[in-house]
């Protein structure tokens, strides 16, 4: 039986390619691309990164920083969520669905052209940037992104955190309801006050028990992280796009895009799954 | 005497209301020139061009580098009025409302003037003019000669998602139907793979893509079917920005730099090399 499955598939895979082959009417040109991930900078005499690899690192930064900041909304919201007073209640409550409920294209657009165009120009932002001098503005580039796209990047940044913060708040919510009764009243019964219970008894069980799903949720904000593409961040998903419009190496492009971003999610669940053996072997 | 005086006191408080519309009108014009696009790039020292990757207007070559018609003529607009110029690669479908909400000062994109559009932004006059052209598919649709052979409800076309290349397609052929693709590239691969007729686009496009495939695509119409002025696009309201930009204009039309960079980029390939 196990036989006949690898033979159905490998059919399958088998017959795809062969319709790509004569069905595609395309001219695969490979040798194109690895230029495009890096290319010999005969200036500085070394190999520097290109097109793709910008983008892939773009991608990298607004992943990090996006989780970072969605990680912290999250758990501020899941504890509101948890809390004892009304008031916060219903805010993380109004928070979670009003953004699960939207489709993150449209949060994003609203969260680009109404919000952002609004909100940075108080702040001055760009302004601020300007103002830096060489040293700054490289490691401010290194960290998010160079001063031309800056503002671009903070919200694109602030609104992927918005979305996905609210699925991380689910999970956190979900965290702390799931320790049992008996370890808050175990811990008001010690004299501890809510805040000190939360600290020092509730959430230090809670986090072993969300990390799981925490981490599939932070495999998904990489994998988001293409929508903004949508408002010209230049992460890979816009790079990979603006190179298709460019050469119309349509196929080779998307493929390698999808390599790239395969290679980070990978990595990054296999690394869960580490954390996950040491923590249950912490445990035991 | 009585009389006299009332004229005369009636005229001098004419000239007091006049004066002070004279001054009010002087503040606005004062405020006008400050706010506008022009002054505030002249401030920041950079000007922020809104483009899309659209060859050979625009495109990115193999270091990464921005090159292109439109981008020449930015560079040179950014030079002439003594600022740097920063170009922000934007989405074409969203370009027009990244513009309205400020992300950049200018669209200098190949954009087209369609009334429509021009109700949402102002335009400068039109520094280049380019066409509709449509490439065909071989096998598909094979003999077509005319606009009238595209013109049938069994026929499918390609473009690229916007208003230009829509409406001629409307226009010349409203019984076809149409697909729209978000960027080139993918209209040109619904042709090759044989699943549309043929692709509509500006000039020359089409052109290279029949020189790229000669043995799936043709050129069914050998002259454009449209004529379109191509301008620069700015914020409503900005009649400062409009003129110097009409200025700059008729200044590099007259040197003949215009007519140069338009050979280079279209009717030459000598770029080519440097992208792909």
């Amino acid at each position: 039986m196990d036989a006949l499955i690898t033979c159905c598939i490998l059919a399958a895979g088998a017959y795809l390619f062969y319709r790509v082959r004569v069905g595609l009417h395309y001219r695969w040109d490979w040798g194109a691309v690895p230029q495009y991930l890096f290319r010999f900078d005969a200036e500085k005499g070394r190999w520097v990164p290109n097109l793709l690899m910008q983008g892939l690192f773009t991608t990298i930064r607004l992943s990090i920083w996006g989780t970072i900041l969605a990680t912290i909304i999250g758990t501020l919201i899941g504890l509101f969520r948890t809390s004892r007073g009304l008031f916060k209640r219903l805010l993380g409550w109004s928070y979670v669905e009003l953004t699960r409920n939207i489709p993150p294209l449209v949060l994003i657009f609203i969260f680009y052209y109404f919000l952002s165009s609004q909100i940075i120009p108080v702040l001055g932002l760009d302004e601020y940037i300007a103002s830096r001098d060489e040293g700054t503005k490289a490691v401010l580039g290194f960290l998010f992104a160079p001063p031309a796209m800056f503002s671009t990047f903070i919200s694109a940044m602030m609104a992927l955190a918005l979305f996905e913060g609210a699925y991380i708040a689910e999970i956190v919510r979900a965290g702390v309801q799931s320790i049992e009764k008996g370890q808050w009243e175990a811990s008001y019964a010690l004299g501890l006050s809510r805040w000190q219970q939360i600290r020092h008894v509730i959430f230090p069980q809670a986090l072993q028990r969300v990390l799981p799903p925490l981490a599939g949720q932070f495999i998904s904000t990489l994998k988001d992280s293409a929508i903004v593409s949508v408002i010209s961040v230049q992460e890979l998903t816009f790079q990979g796009m603006e190179l298709m419009a460019a050469t119309y190496l349509t196929f080779e492009v998307w493929i390698t895009i999808t390599v790239l971003y395969l290679i980070l999610a990978l990595a990054l669940s296999l690394g869960v799954e580490r954390l996950e053996i040491r923590m249950r072997r912490s445990e035991a | 005497m009585k009389k006299h005086l009332l004229i005369i006191s009636a005229i001098f408080f004419a000239f007091l209301i006049n004066l002070k519309a004279v001054a009010h009108a002087g503040d606005i014009q004062h405020q006008l020139t400050e706010e506008s696009t022009i002054e505030q790039v002249l401030r920041r020292g950079v000007m922020k061009v809104g483009m899309s990757t659209f060859v050979p207007w625009a495109m990115k070559d193999k270091t990464g580098k921005l090159v292109g018609f439109e981008i020449d003529v930015a560079t040179r607009l950014a030079k002439d009025t003594g600022v740097e110029v920063q170009f922000v690669p934007t989405k074409w479908a969203g370009i027009i409302p990244a513009l309205i909400t400020g992300k950049f000062d200018i669209i200098i994109g190949g954009m087209g003037i369609v009334p429509q559009r021009n109700l949402k932004v102002n335009f400068s006059m039109p520094y280049d003019y380019t066409g509709m052209s449509i490439v065909a598919s071989k096998e598909k649709a094979a003999g077509f000669k005319s606009l009238e052979d595209f013109n049938r409800p069994d026929v499918i076309l390609v473009v690229r998602l916007g208003a230009t290349p829509v409406a001629a397609a409307k226009k010349f052929m409203p019984k076809a139907q149409l697909r729209q693709f978000d960027d080139e590239s993918q209209a040109v691969q619904e042709l090759l793979s044989g699943r549309a007729h043929a692709m509509i686009s500006s000039a020359p496009l089409p052109a290279f893509q029949a020189l790229k495939y000669p043995d799936k695509l043709f050129l069914p119409l050998k002259e454009n079917f449209t004529k379109e002025p191509i301008a620069f696009a700015i914020r409503k309201g900005d009649f400062d920005t409009a003129n110097f930009l009409n200025g700059w204009i008729t200044v590099v039309e007259a040197e003949g730099w215009l007519k140069e960079q338009k050979h280079y980029w279209f009717e030459t390939m000598d770029w080519q090399d440097a992208v792909r």
